[in-house]
């Protein structure tokens, strides 16, 4: 931890100095925060990433876990569904990238291409039906996935579903210290498949729960790596995250400081979001040794 | 460890019998199945694709790799591709595979050892300020790597000069961090040993266990499958790890397979896709392999379910 | 089940364990050389090319002078120089961008080569002046070049004729491109192809020229209206000038023009630049702004382009005219909106700069001396299919370099009104800024003058931040 620690340290110095890598840090006070607070692109970043946290988190933890159920169930095959379900987790970021940026194309990808058949083109119709109502903007077919501003965030976070493979693994593991025979007493005392669910198996499994939802939390707040190489931030910086704005801060523009600045202000973001879990943990995590 | 059986007799004892209701439940159960079947059946197509499109596009000569609208089989079919990448004279497979396989194990045992032994401390042992320890163990998975990349080139850098052992220049700084503790698996694993009934370390207490006993004993074979999950993210981490050797490594020499993959790609066209997707496949291939043979341990559990509940 | 499971982790362990011991091929022990280190940015062909060139390096000078250049050539190099520097221990040679320059100059990240470049006879009578001026800033050479490049208007002969009506008809000429900016308005409209769908709406199926294809060129485009970007004497940045509003308001005219809606339809589904759907090389776009490298890109992604009308082999020992009939693609000076103002072009280039606290400076700057020879010059720039930088180039390299129109790129490296990047540290974050500008306003999500009076107001200010602080740092 001494390796982790240290940096840490060194950054919250570094914050508060004009860095640019090839100098050494000269101290200015609470300069870098006050520049942040003005910076448009700043906000922007953060609206961003906190938008796709939005979407991308309570629907991923939901699709991981009903997935980690799913697989938990014993059918022929398992061992095959959950080496399937793993593997978008491992493929490189450079290929992830690029089939992605193929799947989303507007004409040539293969998402679009799908949604051009009969039931997807009715759901759409039937969608812009409802939104003309009320009186939204419609959806305009076929649809510029990262070309449209509108579009290119939603695409991101429906891409992050696919890289659920690890929160799986973690949940799978944990179901397996789910007992038996509470399932099986619960089973034989007439309780259905939700009751067994609610009462049984999701307050065994809320340790792990818990500890999903922080690394979600602290991941979906970091994403960086995928989007850079697919839209590079744009159009418009319609995708542009906080992780970006900050590497190019760090190792485009030299300004150390003031990446630093930014990922205190991160870490305080999701302390403070880490921190509401950890309170409201007390309330629904159970942990059986207690 | 009579205290122990004692108390496993109770629980096994306390469970009800088997009853009539046994036939209906097994009916439900087939319906279960076949739902859960189909699902997953449709789910996988969707999941597998990324991975059916690498391989797909593995096997195809460079100017189908591109084609569209994209046939998935590929016409002709060159598997020849795979021989070509381990034989690349621009990159020396093997050397890759070995240097990458060294930081991998390295970092497993070292990982495996030092998150377990600071995990258990933070979920069973009660010791003063235990908690914002955690809490800042935890803050320190918040800040992104780029930020600290320098300070822990630094600290190499430091340790190189002043101690013996040199840092820069091998591939220590990819590994050694790990024998550390690694805040993701130390959470991780204070979770699941959290879950194991302190009843049962109380138990071993009473029969004269040291508290280093109850971790060998109890506390580790009971929680083999949070264990194996470690050991298979972190190879899996070190194993596709980018950034790290991108930073830390100074000579081809110690090059990893993920600095390797980018011998494919080009700034200016000529990117040659299938050859990169067949060293793709070909990096990941043993990290398939393990997680298909390593689910047992998943699956496997505990072996007397009489000791939970 | 078991048995098999068994078998397999046994035989995995037992290949881990023989690559663990055997694997790798020998390494070659450099004693009594220097051992310069020299990271590069490229992968793929481009490193194995520049891998010849120190190859032939390491067996000529490098035998004579006892230095071996070892060589590393990864993506992000920039940022793996800057942490390795940062930390006190740089490569000898760091291969970067000339955006850089400036910010790296000021901040004091590299070492000045003045003395070095004179002792080896190195001027500037030596370098045409667009690339020699890249390399100093505030009176200091801070760098030697590796690969340059100027941009053009690259237009799709094929095409042209096959429209040939549309043009005759706008009172056009097929034959040839046009030479400003109007006329090349005027070509576009005429060369569009617009249909009508159902429901009449718009639909493009292929348009004569989009300024955001591609876009990444919109940052310089105030160059082709007469504007520098930069005020060296006031040192402010000067993008709320008229000509820059003219300019932004140019490329906005097309998605007025187009058409919102048709024109992101359109461009929604263009394939990716280096892939053979490339919009310009299936058609999409009939001009583009592109730089030397195109040839290269249409031999590897669509070489029948290449070979219009006879094949490959028979270009050997033909005149440059004679084989640019064989490319159904030509190249010509980008016109410019200003009457007069011929021959504009941005003019970038790879840089080699020693790092501050390089252990091997001398030797070095033998490396990077012997890539600026003027053989190896042309040579390195052949094989990446760019042009050269120096002042004296051989008829061979013209006669012989993959791409037949490299003396378009030639001539407009020459000319008085090629630019490189503003001398200014920050450029990286005005380009980027500038970048989002263009968007901006091709998106028509804002008006060219507030966007770019928002630039303006925001980009000077950290500039100004930026010398305070450094001036801070002067006095201490």
């Amino acid at each position: 931890m001494v390796f982790t620690l240290i940096p840490v340290v060194l950054s919250l110095y570094y914050s508060v100095c004009d860095y640019s890598l090839l100098q050494p840090p000269a101290y200015i006070g609470g300069a870098n925060y006050h520049e942040l607070l003005d910076d448009p692109i700043f906000r922007k970043s953060l609206t961003n990433t906190l938008l796709y946290a939005i979407i991308a988190l309570p629907a991923g933890l939901m699709v991981s876990l009903g997935l980690a159920l799913l697989l938990n169930v014993k059918v022929a095959g398992q061992t095959f569904y959950r080496t399937v379900i793993f593997l978008p987790s491992l493929v490189p970021t450079v290929a992830s990238a690029m089939l992605w940026m193929w799947l989303f194309n507007a004409k040539l990808g293969l998402i679009n291409t799908v949604l051009d058949w009969l039931p997807f083109r009715l759901l759409i119709a039937g969608i812009n039906a409802i939104l003309g109502l009320v009186h939204l903007p419609q959806i305009e077919t076929p649809i510029g996935w990262l070309t449209n501003p509108a579009w290119a965030l939603p695409a991101l976070a429906f891409m992050s579903f696919w890289g659920v493979g690890h929160t799986v693994v973690i949940y799978l593991a944990g179901l397996q210290d789910v007992p038996s025979e509470l399932l099986e007493s619960a089973e034989i005392d007439g309780a259905g498949m939700t009751r067994r669910l609610w009462h049984v198996t999701l307050p065994m499994l809320s340790p792990v729960i818990f500890f999903n939802l922080i690394m979600a939390i602290i991941g979906t707040l970091q994403v960086f790596a995928i989007p850079y190489i697919m839209t590079g931030g744009g159009p418009a910086r319609a995708t542009y995250f906080f992780t970006m704005y900050l590497y190019d801060n760090a190792f485009r523009y030299l300004k150390m400081g003031y990446a630093s600045a930014m990922a205190w202000i991160q870490l305080l973001i999701i302390l403070a979001l880490t921190a509401i879990a950890f309170w409201s943990s007390r309330k629904w995590v159970y942990y059986q040794g207690k | 460890m009579s205290t122990l059986e004692t108390e496993i007799q109770n629980r096994v004892s306390n469970s009800p019998t088997i009853s009539a209701t046994a036939r209906p439940v097994a009916k439900r159960k087939h319906l279960e199945r076949w739902v859960a079947t189909i699902a997953l059946l449709l789910i996988c197509i969707g999941f597998a694709l990324p991975f059916v499109w690498m391989l797909s596009t593995s096997l195809k000569t460079l100017d189908k790799t591109m084609e569209v609208p994209p046939h998935f089989w590929p016409s002709p079919m060159v598997p020849g591709n795979y021989w070509k990448v381990i034989n690349h004279p621009k990159l020396d497979f093997p050397l890759l595979a070995r240097n990458t396989l060294i930081i991998a194990v390295l970092s497993v045992l070292g990982t495996v050892i030092s998150s377990s032994l600071v995990a258990y401390g933070f979920a069973k042992v009660r010791f003063k300020g235990s908690g914002v320890l955690f809490v800042m163990m935890l803050a320190t998975m918040m800040i992104p790597f780029p930020v600290m990349m320098v300070s822990l080139f630094s600290i190499f850098r430091w340790l190189g000069d002043h101690t013996p052992v040199q840092f820069l220049g091998t591939l220590r700084p990819l590994w050694l961090p790990t024998w550390f503790g690694s805040a993701f698996n130390i959470f991780l694993l204070r979770q699941f040993f959290m879950t194991i009934p302190d009843e049962l370390s109380e138990a071993a207490l009473m029969d004269g266990c040291s508290e280093w006993g109850i971790f060998q004993r109890i506390i580790l074979p009971l929680s083999k499958p949070a264990l194996s999950v470690v050991a298979l993210f972190t190879f899996m981490g070190a194993w596709n790890d980018f950034l790290g050797p991108l930073v830390y490594i100074q000579h081809p020499q110690q090059y990893t397979l993920a600095l390797g993959l980018q011998t494919f790609q080009s700034q200016h066209g000529g990117t040659e896709w299938n050859l990169l997707m067949a060293a793709s496949v070909l990096v990941i291939l043993p990290v398939i392999i393990l997680f298909f043979l390593a689910q047992k341990t998943f699956i496997q559990g505990i072996a007397t379910t009489g000791l939970k509940g | 089940m078991h048995y098999i499971r068994t078998t397999i982790l046994t035989l995995l362990g037992l290949t881990a364990l023989a690559v663990m011991a055997f694997g790798g091929r020998s390494v070659e022990s450099h004693k009594g050389q220097v051992v310069v280190t020299y990271w590069e940015k490229w992968t793929g062909k481009e490193a194995e090319q520049m891998q010849q060139i120190v190859n032939d390096f390491n067996q000529s000078v490098g035998q004579q002078k006892g230095i071996y250049v070892q060589y590393l050539s990864m993506s992000s190099v920039d940022q793996k120089t800057l942490v390795a520097t940062a930390a006190g221990v740089p490569p000898d040679i760091a291969g970067l961008w000339n955006s850089q320059v400036a910010q790296f100059a000021t901040i004091n990240a590299v070492e000045p080569l003045d003395d070095l470049a004179a002792a080896h006879g190195i001027t500037a009578s030596y370098y045409k002046p667009v690339y020699w001026e890249g390399c100093r800033f505030n009176g200091h050479l801070w760098a030697l070049i590796s690969t340059p490049a100027t941009i053009a208007l690259h237009y799709n002969k094929r095409l042209m004729l096959e429209r040939a009506d549309s043009l005759r008809k706008a009172g056009l000429d097929p034959n040839r491109p046009p030479r400003t900016l109007d006329e090349l308005d005027r070509y576009a409209q005429a060369l569009d192809m617009v249909e009508k769908t159902p429901n009449g709406q718009k639909r493009i199926k292929s348009a004569g020229y989009l300024p955001m294809e591609p876009s990444w060129m919109l940052t310089y485009i105030p160059y082709w209206f007469g504007n520098k970007l930069f005020d060296e004497k006031t040192q402010k940045l000067t993008l709320t000038d008229p000509d820059i509003v003219r300019a932004f308001e140019w490329v906005k005219s097309y998605s007025v023009r187009l058409g919102k809606d048709s024109m992101t339809e359109f461009t929604n589904g263009f394939g990716q630049f280096a892939s053979p759907q490339n919009p310009f090389l299936v058609g999409n776009v009939v001009m583009t702004l592109q730089g030397p490298w195109t040839a290269n890109y249409v031999e590897d992604l669509k070489p029948s382009m290449n070979r219009w009308k006879f094949p490959k082999e028979k270009e050997k020992g033909m005149s440059v005219e004679e084989r640019r009939k064989n490319y159904e693609w030509g190249a010509a000076p980008f016109p410019s909106a200003v009457p007069g103002l011929t021959d504009v072009s941005y003019a970038s280039f790879d840089t080699l700069m020693i790092p501050r606290g390089a252990k091997h400076k001398q030797e070095a700057f033998e490396f990077i001396a012997y890539v600026n020879r003027q053989d190896v010059m042309e040579k390195l720039n052949s094989l990446h299919c760019k042009n050269s930088p120096l002042s004296q180039v051989s008829e061979q390299f013209i006669r012989n370099h993959p791409n037949p129109y490299i003396s378009v790129f030639e001539e407009l490296a020459r000319s008085k009104n090629a630019r490189g990047v503003p001398p200014m540290p920050i450029w990286p974050e005005v380009a980027d800024e500038l970048g989002v500008v263009a968007q901006r306003v091709y998106l028509l999500q804002a008006e060219p003058k507030e966007a770019l009076q928002d630039a303006q107001n925001r980009l000077q200010e950290k500039y100004e931040t930026f010398l305070e602080r450094q001036r801070l740092r002067a006095k201490s």
